[in-house]
C-alpha cells in the first residue's frame, strides 16, 4: 500500500512487477478511509470493520467492485 | 473479545499514542499490572483477531495498525512526536486515530519522489497524489506485513 505521484507511476510500478494495476483511491477517498477505519482506535470500544461494515464504507468513498469486496474469491 | 485482552489492547493503543514508539512487554504488563505471560497469551489472541502483527519472536511487537513498530519509510510528524506507519494508508490513519494536525513524510513508490503532505483535523491538503493498493481486501491480512 504504497503512495504514488500519478497515474502513470503506478502503472510504471506494476509494469515492472508483471502485475495488474489495480484501482486507484484519491487523497480525499483515502482520507475517508482512514477516519472510518481508525478514528476511534484509542477507544476502549474499538475494533475492526465487519466485512459487511466495509462493504458499505468502501461503497460509501466510491470503491466498488470485487476489489474491495473483503470476502470476494476473484483475486485467489 | 475478553475485557482483559481489551485492556492489553488500549495498553499498547496508548503507548505507542503517547509515546511514537512501541511499548516492550515488560512495558505493557507493567501497565496493567499483570505479569509477562498472561500478557503475552493475550498478544496471540490479539494476533489472531487481527488486531496485532507480531514478530517471530511473540513478544514484539511489528505492527498494531495504524501504528508501525519498526522503522519504515512512511513518517508522521504530530507536534514533537514522530511516528511510523505500516503504509500510505496507515500514514493518513495515524492522525486519524489521534485526531490531532500532523505532517505526513513518505516517497512515490515508483519514482522515489518525496512526499510531504500536511493533514489537518479535517483531511489532507489538496493533492494530486495517488493510493494504490496491490493485494485485494478479501486478502490483506493473508500476509499483513506484505500488503
Amino acid at each position: 500500500m504504497l503512495f504514488f505521484r500519478s497515474e502513470d507511476h503506478v502503472r510504471a510500478w506494476c509494469a515492472e512487477r508483471n502485475v495488474p494495476p489495480r484501482p486507484l483511491v484519491s487523497l480525499p477517498q483515502l482520507w475517508g478511509l482512514s477516519t472510518t477505519w481508525y478514528g476511534t482506535r484509542l477507544a476502549a470500544e474499538a475494533r475492526r470493520p465487519r466485512p459487511t461494515e466495509m462493504r458499505s464504507i468502501f461503497a460509501g468513498l466510491g470503491l466498488e467492485g470485487d476489489f474491495w469486496d473483503p470476502t470476494a474469491d476473484a483475486f485467489e | 473479545m475478553k475485557n482483559f485482552d481489551a485492556e492489553v489492547k488500549l495498553a499498547i493503543f496508548r503507548w505507542f499514542a503517547e509515546t511514537g514508539r512501541r511499548p516492550e512487554l515488560p512495558e505493557v504488563a507493567g501497565c496493567i499490572g499483570s505479569s509477562e505471560e498472561v500478557v503475552t497469551e493475550a498478544y496471540l489472541r490479539l494476533q489472531a483477531d487481527r488486531v496485532l502483527s507480531l514478530e517471530k519472536d511473540g513478544v514484539s511487537i511489528r505492527m498494531a495498525p495504524p501504528f508501525s513498530g519498526v522503522v519504515t519509510e512512511h513518517v508522521v510528524e504530530v507536534g514533537p512526536l514522530r511516528y511510523f506507519a505500516n503504509c500510505a494508508w496507515d500514514a493518513l490513519g495515524i492522525p486519524a486515530a489521534l485526531h490531532r494536525p500532523a505532517t505526513i513524510r513518505s516517497r512515490c513508490g515508483q519514482s522515489g519522489e518525496s512526499l510531504r503532505l500536511e493533514v489537518g483535523t479535517e483531511g489532507p491538503e489538496t493533492s494530486d497524489w495517488l493510493f494504490h493498493s496491490l493485494v485485494p481486501a478479501a486478502h490483506w491480512w493473508d500476509d499483513i506485513v506484505f500488503t
